[in-house]
């Protein structure tokens, strides 16, 4: 699991103490770092360099910078080609686990391909929602995590809804994104361009 | 910008790589199905994705006649999308 940090607005050295902390506190994943000008963001690259971790970065604008750093020689390969990340303004909302109606298995297969290609398809959603089942997607034991984990790494919002994630008992084995409100949702749904319902 | 490259295995059947996935995850490998990469023109849409380091461990599976294998490809993914070449079996 990954840890986001937000170091937009702070002065330097903060953004590498802030990320170098957090690093230290993980055994293995990535720390993200979100700053906001390109002389923090190269004090973050050379901070990887130094530790000898991979990293990649994604520039989103001329003030918002991406800094991934991978801790752990296992997820390299699972750190893929990674294209400027640009984002579309979409909501995708899962309502359930598996994807069409008919057969279970071949709507869980689909699910998991679905969501292995968005992360190869770019521009990316700004924000993934996961109501009912669709939980299922985004705790322990999902074969999807993998996908979803990076999903989030590129910035993209995960909401799962706190009620569905309670009704089938499973709130505490969220792995992926975070727990959200149908405020929460609502508001996300109103003030995407596009909404797209699985 | 790196390179990636992987692997797939591509069924005539999307049962075949439902059932493939099966075995080589029961045998502890670190494998899935991904919807097959546009770069490679087959007729199921679901293959077995795999990286380098299990390749030996898998290739006696490719010989399998349980299972319907089309092909297994190296796929290389890099700044220019991409590129797929069949290997032989």
């Amino acid at each position: 699991m990954g840890t986001k940090l937000d170091a937009r607005g702070q002065d330097c050295p903060k953004p590498v103490i802030m990320t170098k902390k957090a690093l230290e506190e993980i055994k293995e994943g990535f720390v993200i770092c979100i700053v906001d000008n390109e002389v923090a963001k190269e004090n973050l690259t050379k901070l990887a360099k130094s530790l000898s971790h991979d990293y990649d970065v994604k520039k989103n604008s001329d003030k918002e910078f991406h800094i991934t750093i991978i801790k752990g020689k296992e997820k390299i390969e699972e750190l893929e080609i990674s294209t400027p990340n640009t984002f579309k303004d979409m909501t995708i909302v899962f309502g359930s686990d598996k994807m069409g109606k008919g057969s279970d298995e071949l709507g869980e297969l689909l699910m998991k391909g679905f969501i292995y290609a968005l992360t190869e398809s770019f521009p990316y959603p700004s924000s993934l929602i996961f109501l009912n089942s669709g939980v299922r997607l985004t705790i322990e034991g999902s074969n999807t995590l993998d996908d979803l984990k990076k999903l989030e790494a590129q910035g993209i919002k995960i909401l799962s809804c706190g009620a569905c994630l309670d009704f089938y008992k499973v709130a505490e084995k969220l792995v992926v994104g975070e727990v959200s409100n149908m405020y929460n949702i609502l508001e996300e749904i109103k003030n995407a361009n596009n909404t797209l319902m699985i | 910008m790196k390179e990636t490259i992987f692997y797939v295995i591509t069924f005539n059947s999307i049962h075949h790589a439902i059932k493939g996935e099966k075995i080589l995850i029961d045998k502890g490998l670190n494998v899935r199905t991904i919807p097959t990469p546009r770069e490679i023109s087959t007729s199921c849409g679901l293959s077995i994705k795999f990286y380098e380091y299990n390749i030996n461990k898998i290739k006696t599976f490719f010989c399998s006649k349980e299972l319907d294998i089309e092909g297994v490809y190296r796929i290389t993914k890099g700044i220019n999308g991409k590129e797929a070449t069949r290997l032989e079996i």
